[in-house]
């Protein structure tokens, strides 16, 4: 009971920020998954006056280029021909450039978009380039926010998780300076000397990990659980359950140990 | 195994504690530091450990100088030492048999061998049926009894003990001779206590130094 009452103050905001974690974790899959979708329904049409090479746009303009489609002369002409005479045709057939259809990889920002429509309008090859801005998804751009703000969160929480943690551990040291000192005076070395902190700063990073691997487990296979059946078709989750935990389990021992180790670098200058 | 040149001690600029200090211990020897309260016995006897540094001057102890010593080479020393303390140090939230392993363990012994090598000392100091007691559990002459357990546990090439009878009564004051008269005489092992009072009839050869006004005098 008085083990866990000394751990307590490092678990809360291990807990806490790790909950963080996961948050941005799922915002940001969900994101990036409803990226993928909405950006197969999307695409960029340029026209240009020789034929395009894929690679050429892909290293003008930066963007990850999913497929580009031509979009056959004979198929415009065809829709228009009856309007024109047959020399209008064939001088149309002469003079009409070529039109390609750019899907990409990952649904861009507004912001990206236009400048990817600046860039391309660089090549002088390109005559005409239509981004579509006003089709623009507001559900994608909600769930960026919703992004953004999970990450500006979890920066924050990890901050003052941090400070918390640093002042248990200072707690500790405080405690347990008496047992330093003797081990000290016996030839032990601080890391020696301080065993018992490590130790709780260990368990306190394990029983953290335990408890927020459990939620996101829950989570993960239960995320109708916490968001309305209406969002099925957006909210799509495909987090790899041993990548995720791997990032939780590295980001619970490498705040506690890296905290420790700064707290500890602090009272050896201070004592030695 | 322990030898002073011109040693100089002070807590601040100003002021020294120790001054010119000179003074050679052989090994195998026992040696009393004697002295008024507040001559600097004490600070003397911490500066062997390098708790105190030096200001000036060479105290090499074991084979080494202690002028400047940190890190790895001061753990090196305090693992060549046994000190005993007048408030014994041990730590409370161990038990005594616990306490006496902490130099083993340091020097790196296994937790079984450091657990049987602990189980003898008490035998040694009369203390084997209380192994499993934590420090509180037992009165002060026992607990200093315990430090020198502690303080042997390592085979230690020097024992350093400042004021270690200062708290006790008579009879634990007698036990706490006995064994360091025993440590000298039957291991070899050289002590240096600090003491304000030499007691009356110890029974084997020793030497004594004083220090008066930061000066330290050989009286016997």
């Amino acid at each position: 009971m008085k083990f866990l009452k000394n751990i307590f103050a490092f678990i809360v905001p291990l807990t806490a920020m790790l909950i963080s974690f996961i948050i941005y974790l799922f915002a940001s899959n969900i994101l990036e998954n409803y990226r993928i979708k909405i950006a197969n329904d999307y695409s960029i049409v340029i026209v240009t006056n020789t034929p395009l090479i894929k690679e050429e746009i892909t290293k003008l303009a930066g963007i990850n280029v999913e497929k580009i489609i031509t979009l056959e002369k004979e198929k415009i002409i065809n829709d228009i021909k009856n309007n024109l005479s047959d020399t209008s045709v064939d001088l149309l057939r002469q003079k009409l450039p070529f039109f390609y259809k750019i899907q990409l990889e990952v649904f861009p920002t507004t912001s990206e978009l236009n400048i990817i429509k600046d860039t391309l309008y660089q090549n002088k090859n390109i005559r005409k380039v239509e981004i579509f801005s006003k089709n623009h998804n507001n559900i994608y751009l909600l769930l960026l926010l919703l992004s953004r703000i999970s990450f500006i969160l979890f920066s924050i929480i990890t901050i003052f998780a941090v400070i918390i943690i640093s002042k248990q551990i200072r707690i500790w040291f405080y405690e347990h300076h008496e047992k330093i000192t003797i081990l000290k005076l016996h030839g032990a070395s601080i890391l020696y000397s301080s065993s018992t902190i490590l130790k709780y700063a260990i368990i306190s990073a394990i029983l953290s990990f335990t408890i927020v691997s459990s939620i996101f487990i829950y989570l993960l296979s239960n995320i109708g659980v916490i968001l309305p059946n209406d969002l099925e078709n957006i909210v799509i989750v495909t987090l790899s359950l041993n990548d995720s935990l791997t990032k939780i389990f590295l980001l619970s021992f490498g705040i506690s140990l890296l905290t420790i180790i700064g707290v500890l670098l602090k009272y050896k200058l201070k004592h030695d | 195994m322990i030898f002073a040149k011109n040693i100089y001690l002070s807590y601040d600029e100003n002021k020294y504690i120790i001054k010119k200090g000179n003074f050679n211990i052989k090994e195998k020897e026992f040696v009393f530091i004697g002295g008024t309260s507040g001559s600097g016995k004490s600070t003397l006897l911490k500066s062997f450990y390098g708790e105190i540094p030096l200001k000036h001057g060479d105290l090499v102890i074991a084979g080494q100088n202690v002028m400047g010593i940190k890190g790895k080479s001061l753990r090196r020393l305090r693992k060549d030492i046994g000190i005993i303390f007048q408030d014994y140090k041990l730590i409370k939230e161990w038990t005594i048999e616990e306490n006496i392993m902490i130099p083993l363990k340091i020097n790196g012994y296994s937790n079984d061998i450091s657990r049987e090598q602990a189980n003898k000392l008490l035998a040694h100091v009369k203390l084997a049926h209380r192994a499993g007691y934590y420090p509180n559990e037992l009165s002060g002459g026992e607990q200093q009894r315990v430090a020198v357990a502690r303080a042997l546990a390592h085979n230690p090439k020097i024992i350093i003990a400042d004021e270690p009878t200062g708290n006790l009564d008579d009879y634990s004051a007698d036990v706490v001779w006995n064994l360091l008269k025993g440590a000298n005489e039957q291991l070899g092992i050289t002590v240096v206590v600090v003491t304000h009072r030499v007691p009356k009839n110890f029974g084997i050869r020793f030497r004594q130094l004083s220090i008066e006004d930061g000066i330290i005098y050989e009286v016997s």
